[in-house]
């Protein structure tokens, strides 16, 4: 109990902090928004206009391609506000940097430092509010009921899909431990440059192109799947749980390289700065 | 010119000082664009709904941009080099900066070139792939495609040198922009509304979109190239004024 008043102590101090870094300066703060207003827009367009042309696509319709875009838009802004301060979803910047170490001093344990440290309510959340009302748009169009355990649901799939996220990252960035220059990156190609990836509907491509994408490069998880899961439809009849078995086997494995590279980083650390403070 | 060339030869150098494996990265994730695209377009032509292109033409769009991709939307260190401090360390150099930024970026182009797009080109056939453009007017283009992504890039520089500590702002606006409006992911063509027109004669409807239209014939080279010379007498001169006025604004502390 005392830990979890801890962290929630945490999560409003953060969140006090950020909303004095958005107001620090009116035009900061006015372009902040713009950015992430154009930045989300133009995202989601394109495949949305292409489903439009084309009255859906590969068997999904317009607004089952729309509501994929807004789950992926929502995707982000999560991402964006629990994890994108401090560069804690972007980890191998922070071991890359050798900055890990400066996690060490504080008097608190790492995950409940790497839980809470990047908690950006207010600059980081503009593709969780734009994804939840192109969502809600998309959802309407559909016209279809849905169950009330459905939003449950859709909590539980949206969760689970930033688990992923979360999990190829720090799989991926357990690499940086061992080779910081050059995999300090690393997370940036596994979160952004893949993830525009999700953008685009798998219905109809072959399944020597879907299977992959499902499962050693998982795109294919982050918006496809789920969508036609919550609409019943999931792809290959597989379970609708299957992204959950896929997270947790994720997680499984991420845990254990980033321990080891963990163990490895404690005993020889990263030579990355200058006496006078500078980065090589 | 030789300050030039030895330049784009230290940046050719650069990207694989760490040894050629370190490319992969950049093409896997050039492949991951690729395959999905590629295989969008053919389910959409499966569909049997007309296209406005034949499926043939889209693909070889697609394709083309993947192989052009880093000449199609001109993208220098100006902006990364400002936040990080760099940038003024060009100025003590003795060519202009604008010279040294352009020789660095090209140097830069040739290792994917070489090692991506050079085998991407020769096995395209395999995949019904054209590798011939449907007008010669698709290499004046491809250059003014390459002068306007400059210009661009260093308008979008001082926007960074504006910003000061806001770079990934102008980051940010700038590839959400880019990747909609210059037309290399989706062809102007297929787009709805009538928004094919309005979307070629936006200034970044003369980067990418431009030449690749041209190299799979969708456009009258016409109206491509004079819309491109426009664009780019517009906007150089642009590009020189604002960043003379902004370079005295940029701070640097390093590290």
């Amino acid at each position: 109990m005392v830990k979890i008043k801890r962290v929630l102590r945490l999560y409003a101090l953060y969140a006090k902090m950020d909303l004095a870094w958005l107001l620090r300066d009116t035009t900061f703060a006015v372009l902040a928004v713009l950015a992430d207003v154009i930045t989300n827009l133009s995202s989601v367009t394109g495949v949305f206009l292409l489903a439009w042309r084309f009255d859906g696509i590969g068997g999904m319709s317009r607004f089952e391609v729309l509501f994929m875009l807004a789950y992926a838009t929502i995707i982000t802004g999560i991402f964006q506000t629990f994890c994108a301060g401090g560069n804690v979803g972007h980890i191998s910047r922070r071991v890359g940097r050798g900055q890990l170490e400066h996690m060490f001093i504080q008097p608190m344990l790492l995950p409940a430092q790497l839980a809470t440290e990047g908690f950006i309510p207010f600059s980081g959340s503009s593709n969780l509010i734009s994804g939840t009302v192109i969502m809600i748009i998309a959802t309407v169009n559909l016209g279809i009921s849905l169950p009330w355990w459905w939003i449950f649901s859709l909590i539980g799939n949206l969760i689970v899909t930033v688990a992923i996220v979360l999990g190829k990252s720090y799989l991926a960035s357990s690499l940086t431990f061992y080779a910081p220059v050059q995999a300090e990156e690393i997370s940036s190609y596994v979160i952004d440059s893949f993830g525009h990836i999700s953008t685009f509907p798998l219905s109809g491509m072959p399944l020597y192109l879907q299977i992959p994408l499902i499962t050693f490069i998982p795109t294919g998880l982050l918006a496809w799947f789920p969508t036609l899961a919550l609409f019943g439809r999931a792809p290959f009849n597989l379970p609708a749980w299957y992204p959950l078995l896929f997270a947790v086997v994720l997680w499984m494995i991420a845990t254990y390289f980033f321990r080891k590279g963990l163990n490895f980083y404690v005993k020889k650390g990263i030579n990355r700065y200058h006496a006078m403070g500078h980065r090589r | 010119m030789r300050k030039y060339f030895i330049t784009a030869i230290t940046a050719m150098k650069g990207q694989t000082n760490g040894g050629i494996i370190y490319m992969f990265p950049n093409i896997l994730v050039s492949l991951m664009y690729l395959l999905p695209l590629m295989f969008l377009w053919r389910v959409i032509a499966a569909d049997g709904t007309d296209v406005g292109m034949t499926l043939k033409q889209l693909l070889t769009y697609t394709y083309m941009n993947a192989l052009l991709s880093e000449m199609l939307v001109v993208r220098t260190l100006a902006s990364s080099w400002n936040y990080e401090g760099q940038l003024i360390s060009l100025f003590a150099r003795p060519f202009p900066v604008f010279g040294q930024l352009m020789a660095q970026t090209i140097g830069g182009w040739i290792p994917m070139l070489l090692i991506f797009s050079l085998p991407m080109l020769v096995i395209a056939p395999l995949f019904g792939i054209s590798i011939i453009p449907a007008t010669v007017w698709f290499f004046p283009s491809l250059l003014l495609c390459i002068s306007l992504g400059f210009a661009i890039d260093f308008i979008f520089a001082c926007v960074t040198i504006r910003l000061r500590g806001m770079a990934w702002l102008g980051h940010s606006i700038r590839m959400a922009i880019v990747s909609l409006f210059s037309g290399t992911v989706i062809p102007f063509r297929i787009l709805p509304f009538g928004l094919t027109k309005i979307f070629e004669f936006q200034p970044f409807g003369s980067l990418g979109g431009a030449p690749l239209s041209l190299f799979v014939g969708t456009t009258e080279p016409a109206q491509i190239i004079a819309t491109q010379i426009f664009w780019n007498f517009v906007l150089w001169p642009v590009a020189i004024f604002w960043f003379a006025k902004s370079k005295e604004r940029q701070v640097s502390f390093g590290g």
